[in-house]
């Protein structure tokens, strides 16, 4: 028996196709998940990127082959390899978490897709410096790092735009729950770390400068900063969160402090011990990896838990954010490595 | 050490149906009674006998009585608190189905009448371990502290003989108890202290009140929710699965089932479930206990105090059924007040249909409020008040059989025309108010002739409109429908008859003349004879009862036991 709704659902006659004939359009079908095609075309985008940033040169060409050290001689080169290390941890957050976040949101718009690919690259490019040894810069890596900052800072502009379109605007439900306005900044982050290890290696490895300024001190108190940014994100969240777990306050009032210790240690003569701001550092480093596992553990708290991955690792807290804070960290053990002229042994 | 919220905390869809009926066979019992954050555990319970005279016998274990026992369980007395429905086990009894949960509405027959009879039995009722809060909206409001004192300082009603800034305090308290999740800053009423949660993530209903709001000038705010927003113990934050009105599955939902329940049985409170109170006894003035109705006997139960927490019908109906030769109208009914001042709220309603998806059925059914009508007292132009009391209003997201039901009810649609309506389910938003009707003498709970299944006479329900309740309806609908038309409805009509919560049958006041109880919640007639539920509000104000009824609760806890030392 017809239903209503069937009658109500039959398609409208199609009169036009007999006015104008028009040669069907060329359709390519895949049967693979589009979300399996935008991680090809980010991982493509990444391999390219790193063979287009060519290969890092050998130490030494001495007789029976090549030899690598982990760790370039110039404290140039080594600060920049850390930068390095620092843009890989926060393109890689921005990669997974943008991947899982946009995912959530449909890629409703777009413009989504920009951060993966952009990240990927960005990721590809960092992981190349993070294995070059050698002083001077790579044109290619400068251009994705450069590209990286743009992206977070239109990024941002989206994220704000759609913040305050909303019903009540700038208000903190919308804040809570629309686009995150910070999240895009952190690749922004990686953009400038990344861009500042190219010009680190360009720089005089007696005297580093960055545009005219001691290249240690200027980078200790930007990512001072940088921490201060990230723990404003994560604050606002937390908030969100209400507080629920004690250990939710550790990433809004460790690196703040750690922060206020790269302050200190930049206003300190160059050569002068940076134990204390090291220390500081890594703990803010380890806070970002261990944060992981204290999101694992909201995940399973949501409704089914881990046995209900599929929609917890979406609606629970991201597992891919909190190591943002561990790339910051790393980008602060740089500068202190620069204003201290001596390379970090590990 | 166990850790909150791991192991079988959460929904599981691997588990299997409980093989136990809580709706026919106990499962409070042998020492035992359902841990209901887990699947298939238990919690032990504390026993009394029949013969051993308790502390407090509390009749009904809802918003009222179940908060009263948990506080007074903690404060070291013996409690037994009796419920005439079953124990619900959340995460396991919880179907996804409407007709199915109606299993939570307290349905035994009633009669109605008046010019304005109450429709009963769904919305407005509950019949489950931990009452209507079971299948309650979970919206937490408190009152306007001008409405402790309506009658001294705004002319109407009666005044509370209780002061505002103590309730203050008893309202942080329980909305702490219950974490509920509110804005950040509460846009109305004097200072009070943040939310525990933050608000949920409104939907596109609430967004249409927004709009509404906005264009209208008027303030909104997400609504103050009694369900987390993250995790609290072993409570996941809420899913937004939409079914909050006829049971949270997920125990997200903080009901009195699974909040102070747990904790009254973990001081040592006993709960009966399926135990039915018909009668409470009394000797020299005093109650001695009360006779109940449990695995197809009558009991009687001793006990020191008696609390009559069954809400504003079945309160009066217990204490009117409870006359003997030393009070022959009813206990605590010297005031002849007991059954009388029966008050509903308005539960109006414009509808209106929409060019985008709202799909109003998705989270909680009010996400977004405005109560600008309970703070403004006066009005103007077109919307100048001219009538006493307040109204707040809310976003709504009918499920699809209940819409079915209003739009088959409210424009006798059916068949074909009734399945084209539906098809339209997904484009209808409404706003629905909760607004303050005055107390009257003649709406009244008395005993029909009628029995029900225990043998005991049903409640006649007699409820009427006054010109004040007539002049607030039209207002609400005129300010109702203009709101939903700026946000952007179109075809908006007008639900003019549905009504909610119950209040009012045993007046709480200063006067022994004009009231039933006293501001401790204790009768003026028998000293050891409480009523701890929405009856004893002498004015309902224009916002959910649930967390007022808490609040005196938790208030008359605190008079007890301070009483006993």
């Amino acid at each position: 028996m017809p239903m209503p709704s069937d009658r109500a659902s039959r398609p409208p006659r199609r009169r036009a196709a007999s006015v104008k004939r028009r040669v069907a359009p060329v359709r390519v079908e895949a049967a693979v998940h589009p979300v399996v095609v935008l991680a090809a075309v980010a991982a493509g985008a990444g391999l390219l990127t790193w063979f287009a940033a060519g290969r890092s040169k050998p130490l030494g060409l001495a007789a029976g082959g090549r030899s690598y050290s982990s760790r370039g001689h110039d404290v140039t080169a080594s600060a920049a390899q850390r930068l390095n290390h620092a843009s890989t941890m926060l393109a890689a957050s921005v990669l997974f978490d943008s991947g899982l976040e946009h995912y959530r949101g449909q890629f409703f718009n777009r413009a989504m897709y920009t951060p993966i690919v952009v990240s990927s690259v960005t990721l590809a490019a960092s992981l190349h410096g993070a294995g070059d040894t050698d002083t001077g810069s790579s044109r290619v890596r400068h251009a994705v790092q450069a590209l990286a900052g743009l992206t977070g800072l239109i990024g941002f502009g989206f994220h704000a735009y759609n913040v305050g379109k909303r019903e009540g605007g700038y208000s903190f439900q919308n804040l809570f729950y629309s686009a995150p306005i910070g999240a895009p900044m952190a690749l922004t982050l990686a953009g400038v770390l990344g861009v500042v290890a190219e010009r680190v290696r360009d720089a005089d490895p007696d005297e580093p400068h960055l545009a005219g300024l001691s290249a240690g001190r200027s980078l200790a108190v930007a990512t001072a900063g940088m921490l201060v940014g990230t723990t404003l994100e994560a604050g606002l969240l937390h908030f969100r969160g209400a507080f629920q777990n004690p250990a939710m306050f550790v990433p809004v009032t460790l690196p703040p402090l750690a922060a206020a210790l790269l302050v200190r240690a930049a206003t300190k003569p160059e050569g002068a011990s940076q134990a204390t701001a090291k220390w500081g550092m890594w703990a803010v480093s380890a806070m970002g990896v261990g944060g992981v596992a204290f999101h694992a553990y909201g995940v399973a708290r949501m409704m089914g838990g881990w046995a209900n991955w599929r929609q917890n690792l979406i609606d629970g807290p991201p597992l891919p954010a909190p190591p943002s804070f561990s790339g910051v960290a790393l980008g602060g053990l740089a500068a202190l490595e620069l204003i201290e002229r001596s390379r970090i042994r590990f | 050490m166990r850790i909150p919220g791991l192991g079988n905390a959460a929904d599981n869809p691997k588990h299997v149906t409980p093989g136990d009926d809580p709706e026919h066979h106990p499962r409070a019992r042998d020492g035992r009674a359902p841990n209901v954050m887990r699947i298939g555990e238990w919690v032990p319970m504390r026993q009394h006998r029949d013969e051993e005279e308790v502390d407090f016998a509390i009749v009904g274990t809802g918003a009222g009585g179940g908060t009263l026992a948990c506080r007074l369980a903690e404060g070291g007395l013996s409690v037994v608190a009796f419920d005439a429905g079953p124990y619900f086990r959340p995460l396991e009894d919880f179907a996804s189905d409407e007709s199915h949960q109606s299993k939570l509405y307290w349905t035994d027959e009633r009669i109605v009448d008046g010019e304005n009879p109450l429709q009963m039995g769904s919305n407005n009722s509950g019949k489950a371990v931990g009452g209507s809060t079971v299948h309650y909206a979970m919206v937490a409001l408190r009152f306007r502290p001008e409405w402790f004192k309506t009658r001294t300082l705004m002319g109407y009603g009666a005044d509370w003989p209780l002061d505002w800034r103590e309730m203050w305090r008893y309202y942080d308290q329980v909305e702490d108890d219950l974490k509920i999740s509110g804005p950040v800053n509460y846009p109305w009423g004097p200072y009070r202290r943040r939310y525990h949660r933050r608000a949920h993530e409104i939907n596109a209903a609430a967004k249409v009140l927004a709009r509404g709001a906005e264009a209208m000038g008027i303030g909104w705010t997400p609504t103050p929710l009694a369900t987390v927003s993250a995790p609290h113990g072993d409570a996941p934050p809420c899913v937004y699965r939409g079914f909050c009105t006829l049971g949270c599955s997920t125990n997200a939902k903080q009901s009195v089932l699974v909040s102070y329940l747990p904790r009254a049985l973990k001081a040592g409170a006993e709960i009966r479930d399926l135990a039915m109170v018909g009668r409470i006894e009394t000797r020299n003035g005093r109650a001695t206990g009360v006779h109940y109705f449990r695995e197809g006997k009558w009991r009687f139960q001793r006990a020191k105090n008696v609390v009559v927490a069954g809400y504003a019908i079945e309160t009066p109906r217990l204490l009117l059924n409870s006359a003997n030769q030393e009070f022959p109208d009813g206990l605590a009914n010297s005031s002849g007040l007991v059954g009388r001042n029966l008050m509903v709220q308005g539960n109006q309603a414009v509808w209106g249909v929409f060019d985008e998806e709202i799909r109003s059925y998705k989270g909680p059914p009010s996400l977004a409020i405005s109560e600008h009508w309970n703070y403004d007292d006066k009005g103007h132009g077109p919307f100048a008040k001219d009538f006493f009391g307040g109204y707040s209003y809310m976003s709504q997201g009918p499920l699809p059989q209940l819409w079915a039901n209003t739009q088959a009810s409210a424009h006798g649609l059916w068949g074909e025309a009734l399945v084209a309506e539906m098809q339209r389910y997904n484009h209808v938003a409404g706003l629905k108010v909760v607004s303050e009707y005055m107390p009257q003498e003649r709406n009244r709970v008395t005993l029909a002739d009628v029995k029900d299944q225990y043998g005991l006479p049903v409640a006649r329900i007699t409820y009427s409109w006054c010109d004040n309740d007539k002049a607030l309806n039209r207002h609400a609908l005129k300010f109702l429908r203009e709101a939903l038309s700026a946000a952007g409805g179109r075809e908006v009509w007008d639900q003019g008859d549905d009504t909610c919560h119950l209040n009012g049958t045993a007046r709480m006041g200063a006067d022994p003349r004009t009231s039933v109880v006293d501001a401790d919640c204790r009768s003026w007639d028998i000293p050891n004879l409480y009523v701890c539920d929405g009856s004893v509000f002498p004015t309902v104000g224009g916002v959910n009862p649930s967390l007022t009824i808490q609040a005196v609760a938790l208030r008359t806890a605190d008079r007890i036991l301070a009483r006993r030392r």
